[in-house]
């Protein structure tokens, strides 16, 4: 059984047992605060250390820049402090999932682009983190292909569903198209959860792939069209639809692109916008809420039944822009921009895109004659890849609006 | 209309570091080829229709740079 394949990594080529796995934890003396690595597995290790041994992680994107970390108000001094801990040996999976879901109230802490411009941090503890999470004989099975970014919300998801069912996990996340194809086959994969746009990209598709018997999609707007073409080539798949957030994980799975509102003491509907109460929210930032129990989601819906109350998602109230799954927020990349001396005023937007859902677009007034390129390297020590506008125009002015607002349409 | 495809391509493969190239090949496939991922193609799309009105990803999916020649001959 500690022979099962825990994980599979293309970028570092390696693959690691369960039986590995183990062997590390027993061997772990001085565990990080921080967790701020590249390695798919090192990070695995670090959650799951953390975990077991009830120490509280903070968990930071790999790609974070020195600025954006000053932002997070982290000390960079401190992201090699370590703690102590005495590693008790573990024998066996099941042992080591006893342990971990034994540690309900262990934090971890992430990250999300707040809607103000200044990120903000959320605290999970393992009992809201695998809320959603189910563990069962008949997922024992399983083999999880991982498309998401390890440190984010969904990515979280998909490995705590898989490692307290001791499945393997097979990492896609940014594989080339045919690396994913070829893994879904030779791996046998089983479960797959990842973006729209994630799925987009695998087109087109030429084979049948019937080992898949689910895939989930979540992280942007649902797209019909898309999962109809799905269908025809995982011929053995369910289709579901998620709808989840940095601040209360995973909390409603749709038909299609229709949501059911079964309980109204977590979740109500006020003036089209979908509110959460806090009792589903991780420990964070709590001036949003109203009257003390009400989280605004920022998610416009549209309510298409009123007993039981059904509705599908409509738009962001807020300005963040959905790139494939990812949301940058306009006003911090604005910020980063106008930081350049050679920029007098900038203006970002998302524009529709088929690809990504949206695309950065920034217009630009600089009378210092800098290039697209200049800026652009400029943004590259500053902000994490998918914020930098891939478009940039520079125009002579830029609309305002009568409050001296950038006009936002 | 090779010449200012490859000039797009080399606008996009600099925007992201990579080298200019002289020459581009029907066969070259856009993602092993010619590195890009799902950013860059997306990049792509809107500086290929900015320059010929057309969205190459609007009517399915666009794998080679033969693929978006044929597209634009349309």
């Amino acid at each position: 059984m500690p022979d099962k394949i825990f994980l599979h990594d293309y970028k570092s080529g390696k693959r690691y047992t369960y039986r590995q796995l183990l062997e590390d934890l027993n061997a772990v003396s001085d565990l990080e605060r921080y967790c701020y690595k590249q390695d798919l597995y090192a990070i695995f290790l670090a959650i799951i250390a953390a975990n077991l041994y009830q120490i509280d992680l903070v968990l930071l994107d790999a790609d974070f820049s020195y600025e954006e970390l000053q932002k997070l108000r982290i000390d960079a001094t401190k992201l090699c402090e370590k703690e102590h801990v005495n590693a008790s040996f573990i024998n066996t999976i099941d042992e080591l999932v006893g342990r971990l879901t034994g540690n309900q109230d262990w934090e971890l802490t992430l990250f999300t682009s707040g809607t103000t411009g200044i990120p903000k941090s959320v605290t999970h503890t393992f009992k809201s983190l695998t809320r959603a999470v189910r563990i069962s004989s008949r997922h024992a099975d399983d083999v999880w292909g991982f498309a998401y970014n390890p440190t984010h919300i969904a990515g979280l998801q998909v490995f705590y569903q898989a490692l307290l069912n001791g499945n393997t996990l097979i990492n896609l996340f940014s594989a080339a198209r045919h690396t994913v194809l070829d893994f879904i086959t030779s791996f046998q994969i089983t479960n797959i959860s990842a973006t729209p746009t994630f799925y987009r990209l695998l087109f087109p598709l030429t084979e049948l792939y019937p080992s898949v018997k689910r895939l989930t999609s979540g992280g942007e707007k649902f797209d019909g069209a898309l999962s109809e073409k799905l269908l025809d080539f995982f011929p053995n798949a369910k289709l579901r639809n998620i709808y989840a957030s940095t601040e209360a994980g995973t909390m409603l799975e749709g038909v299609g692109d229709i949501f059911v509102l079964n309980d109204e003491n977590c979740y109500r509907i006020v003036e089209n916008e979908l509110y959460v109460h806090r009792s589903l929210l991780g420990k964070g930032d709590t001036t949003s809420l109203e009257d003390d129990e009400w989280y605004p989601t920022g998610d416009l819906v549209e309510l298409i039944q009123e007993d039981p109350k059904k509705f599908r998602f409509l738009q962001r109230k807020n300005e963040m822009i959905n790139v494939g799954g990812y949301k940058v927020n306009p006003l911090e990349v604005e910020e980063n921009i106008c930081i350049h001396h050679a920029v007098k005023q900038a203006y970002v937007y998302g524009k529709p895109n088929i690809l990504l859902g949206n695309i950065i677009i920034a217009d630009i007034v600089s009378d210092a004659g800098i290039t697209e390129k200049e800026l652009r390297d400029f943004l590259q020590s500053r902000l994490q890849p998918y914020k930098i506008p891939r478009i940039m125009n520079f125009v002579s002015f830029i609309e305002l609006t009568r409050s001296g607002k950038l006009k936002r349409t | 209309m090779l010449d200012k495809l490859l000039e797009i391509v080399n606008t996009v493969r600099n925007n992201k570091g990579l080298a200019t190239l002289s020459d581009l090949k029907p066969s070259q496939d856009l993602r092993n080829d010619l590195g890009f991922d799902s950013l860059d193609l997306a990049e792509l799309t809107v500086r290929i229709e900015k320059e010929y009105g057309i969205d190459i990803f609007a009517d399915g999916f666009a794998l080679t740079v033969s693929d978006i020649l044929a597209k634009l001959a349309k």
